[in-house]
């Protein structure tokens, strides 16, 4: 990936730092260094779901319903982690009569590695010398949310090949899900590139670093969360859709369809989708703070960005649990409605002001 | 003024007896709660609908079927929405050799079900029913278990396939989809098993299919002795937590049988226990409709149940139990408010003063959130007429704006000289059945906090907790009495032989009549609104199977 000249030539990518830091000559060394920042980057993220699924996600659903949740072993309950893991990998895997099967196996592996495809491209900030960002292409932008649609994929295969009605319905309803939402997503998406111009992750993430206004000597940055709350809240919606969480749980919808696609999976099969859902999650959370809230940018030195990125996906997570607590969820075809009527609509609308303005600040 | 007003009702039910046509009826009986027409098993329709369309009885609360040594006999509890007290039992009695009687279904929808209990555990058929088939008991049974011949060591034989695909053999060519909701299915509320025909995500037909836990209550009821054997059994038939409810429908019914009178002191302790029954089963309502529409454990769920567990601490308190209370006792009930009495008055007040805050909470997070809103709100659909057609009581009937509530319109125990309202409500939708219950709630906590009051300044000397019954009691005669459960009406028919055991105990479960309407209910909604209109029925399958 060549890096032009003219370009705000953002630091060393990840991958080139490791291959110079270990002084891996020519294209195989390239190649080795970005393997190994590659595997990094995913343990990070596998590192982050592991703290939320078995604990941060009890912890945090236990303080807004009035509980207490884990607290027996280790610190915090922390040890539950590991051993949440052992119980989970340790379990029987059951494999429904008339499963189709490659499908129904491949359906848990791509649901995280779509997940972790769209970290690629993430600009994750740095930490100290080291800039945690695999890959910057030229249409990064666009890239980030090819990855993560191909998790509808995953849902419509695990849905079909389990041979359950449960699941056939839950894998249905995602299908018509992220048709319905992931046009205003990305719609909205687009609204940011007219302001940046480019679709290049970390230019969208530095033409929001200069400062917007300053109010009692707080400096207001220009992140796109306020320059446009609008489309700010419109894409926090459409994510939440995106990654089906209340009010829009609906292909899984517990209650209803029992677990919608993931009915029939059971040991290692569920934890894997259970992970990519929470990569999923993280993943929202990355592109919302990437595309609206700066990046990896906050108070401080640029060298504990990571750390500032790190909070604004966490933040997000919080939010989703937030919503999970507290909101019931909607029906499929109100669901549709809103998607097709609402949010389409207001997105569209929403794409032609900030065209207008870019164009009249530019005149 | 009770039984004045009863008498008054008898002879209204004589002059109204007048207008049937003289060949239908045979007899006349007197049940110990109303007086009994014994008619013709072929007329069966002509008189059922002249009484219901003519005669203002548009309540069929029960059918009872029972076996004597030389005929079966079906009873119809009929009454009034508009009048309670207004009683009248229409007894059709068959031949042992050919039991066979005109079917009331097509008079009262309630009866199909009813009608089909009776045919599967005591084997009367009944022409002219739309589908007559077993309700409680699989498909393949052999015998009639409440029958003289039944012969329980008969090894019956259950086939899986029992639960085939009903329209495997369709041969039209749809796009309908089969699906079993149940038995074992995050929101059928217990081993419920409705069978549903999707067109896509739609509702082509839903049919309940119950007895799952079907316990031979009934039958078990039959064996016990009236003075202590039978009150643990009521507990048993709703463990949401309403099972003081429950007792008090035995008590009753025993009671106005063995004609004992309750003291006054009891009678408050028993309102006030069973108005925090109640709020312990609404509560878990509130809890699991909250769960029904959301769904994984959220906020309003575990805040229901923690403001359960406050309920639940007082019961324990003053029962020494916490689900199966079994507190009543024939006269009255087993022993007075606990030790400590200012502690418990106060926890209880503290309890009650609380609440209006904690229902706010509630109406914050259910009834005013627009999704819930978008959720509830015009659907699952009950309008009057069909709810009483199909003997919907309770809130489910409140929902739908019928003003009927057994404990002002029947009036027992201690509510008539307590200040608290009927909730209705007149949106006859699921939004408007929690709407009533969470209010109920608030009507319960004031009855509560009116008998707290009483109960504290009662003279000591005066306080009797038991009236003297006879050690066993041999009561003789036919009684149907209900109380005002939880889920609603909740009857019990007692036919007392002289022995120390019942010869007929037949339930009615608020739940089994208000289930029943769950077709009409859901068909033609979304799968979403099939769950959420079964929650807001608030059934309970302990008092649907029995």
């Amino acid at each position: 990936m060549a890096v032009g000249l003219l370009d705000a030539a953002p630091a060393q990518l990840f991958p080139e730092q490791v291959t110079n830091a270990l002084g891996l000559p020519g294209v195989v060394g390239e190649f080795v260094g970005a393997l190994i920042a590659a595997f990094l980057v995913g343990n990070v993220m596998l590192a982050f779901t592991g703290v939320a699924g078995p604990w941060a996600k009890r912890k945090i659903t236990a303080a807004f319903t009035d509980r207490i949740a884990v607290d027996r072993i280790g610190p915090f309950g922390l040890l539950i982690i590991p051993a949440a893991a052992v119980q989970l990998l340790a379990k029987e895997l059951i494999i429904p009569e008339g499963a189709d099967r490659p499908s129904y196996d491949l359906a848990p592996l791509v649901l995280p590695a779509s997940a972790m495809l769209g970290f690629a491209v993430i600009p994750m900030g740095q930490l100290g010398p080291v800039n945690l960002q695999l890959a910057d292409p030229e249409v990064g932008f666009a890239l980030t949310f090819a990855f993560a649609s191909i998790a509808s994929v995953s849902l419509v295969m695990a849905g079909y090949a389990s041979n359950n009605k449960y699941s056939l319905l839950g894998g249905l309803r995602a299908v018509a899900q992220n048709l319905a939402y992931e046009i205003p997503l990305i719609v909205t998406a687009m609204s940011v590139v007219v302001f940046t111009g480019s679709l290049r992750t970390s230019e969208i993430v530095a033409a929001q670093q200069e400062a917007l206004f300053t109010v009692a000597g707080v400096t207001i940055p220009s992140w796109f969360a306020i320059v446009n709350p609008f489309a700010f809240g419109l894409f926090l919606v459409a994510n939440l859709a995106e990654i089906g969480r209340n009010p829009f749980d609906i292909p899984e919808a517990p209650t209803e369809i029992v677990a919608g696609y993931q009915t029939e999976y059971s040991s290692a099969y569920f934890v894997l989708f259970y992970l990519g859902e929470f990569l999923h999650i993280f993943l929202g959370g990355a592109i919302l703070a990437m595309a609206f809230l700066g990046g990896a940018s906050g108070p401080g030195p640029a060298s504990i960005g990571f750390v500032w990125f790190v909070v604004k996906v966490w933040a997000f997570f919080l939010f989703t649990q937030w919503c999970r607590s507290a909101l019931p969820r909607v029906r499929i075809d109100q669901l549709i409605e809103i998607g097709w009527k609402g949010m389409l609509v207001l997105s569209f609308a929403n794409l032609i002001l900030t065209a207008v303005l870019v164009g009249v600040i530019a005149s | 003024m009770q039984r004045q007003q009863r008498s008054t009702a008898h002879r209204f039910v004589d002059e109204a007896v007048t207008a049937l046509p003289d060949d239908a009826v045979v007899s006349y009986e007197s049940h110990e709660n109303a007086p009994a027409i014994v008619i013709r098993a072929d007329r069966v329709q002509s008189v059922l609908s002249t009484l219901r369309l003519e005669l203002g009885f548009d309540h069929c609360s029960c059918v009872t079927a029972q076996e004597y040594e030389t005929r079966f006999e079906t009873i119809y509890h009929l009454t009034s929405y508009d009048d309670r007290t207004q009683e009248l039992s229409v007894v059709v009695s068959t031949t042992k050799d050919d039991p066979v009687t005109e079917s009331a279904a097509p008079v009262y929808r309630t009866a199909e079900w009813h009608e089909r209990e009776a045919y599967d555990l005591v084997g009367i058929k009944y022409e002219g029913h739309p589908d007559l088939r077993r309700i409680l008991l699989p498909e393949t049974w052999q015998g009639h278990p409440l029958s003289t011949n039944y012969n329980q060591n008969q090894p019956q034989i259950v086939p899986l396939d029992e639960h085939a695909n009903p329209i495997k053999n369709d041969s039209r060519q749809g796009d309908t989809m089969f699906i079993n909701i149940g038995p074992h299915h995050p929101s059928t509320h217990g081993v419920l098993h409705l069978e549903v025909v999707l067109d896509g995500e739609q509702v082509a037909a839903v049919e309940p299919d119950i007895g799952y836990i079907h316990r031979c209550e009934e039958k078990m009821c039959q064996q016990g002795t009236y003075r202590h054997q039978i009150m643990p059994y009521p507990d048993r038939w709703d463990w949401g937590g309403a099972g003081l409810l429950n007792e008090w429908a035995y008590a009753r019914v025993i009671e106005d049988l063995a004609d004992i009178e309750v003291p006054e002191y009891a009678q408050i302790i028993r309102t006030m226990s069973a108005e925090l029954s109640r709020i312990l089963s609404h509560l878990l309502f509130i809890a699991m409709y909250a769960l029904d529409i959301s769904g994984e454990f959220n906020a309003t769920f575990m805040y229901g149940f923690r403001d359960r567990e406050i309920v639940q601490d007082l019961l324990e308190e003053l029962t020494g139990q916490r689900m199966m209370f079994n507190y009543f006792r024939v006269g009255g009930v087993v022993w007075d408010i606990p030790e400590l009495r200012d502690e418990f008055f106060e926890d209880v007040r503290a309890f009650t003063s609380d609440l209006p805050q904690k229902l706010e909470e509630y109406h914050d997070l259910l009834t005013s959130n627009e999704i819930l809103q978008l959720r509830c709100i015009d659907t699952g659909e009950l309008p009057p007429e069909k709810a009483k057609h199909y003997g919907a009581t309770g809130p489910v009937a409140r929902g739908s704006g019928i003003d009927y509530d057994l404990r002002r319109d029947d009036p027992y125990g201690y509510y008539d000289h307590l200040q608290w309202d009927v909730v209705t409500e007149d949106g006859c939708d699921n939004f408007a059945r929690v709407l009533v219950r969470l209010q109920e709630i608030n009507e319960s906590a004031a009855i509560v906090e009116q008998c707290a009051d009483l109960l504290e300044d009662w003279p000591e000397a005066d306080r009797t907790c038991q009236a003297n019954v006879p050690r066993t009691l041999k009561p003789s005669g036919e009684c149907y009495r209900a109380v005002e459960g939880a889920k609603g009406e909740l009857g019990i028919y007692i036919r007392a032989d002289g022995t120390e055991t019942p010869a007929r105990f037949k339930i009615r479960g608020p739940s089994f009549s208000n289930l029943s309407a769950l077709p009409v209910m859901a068909e033609g909604e979304y799968v979403a609104d099939l769950v959420a209109t079964l929650g807001s029925l608030d059934t309970i399958m302990g008092e649907v199977d029995r």
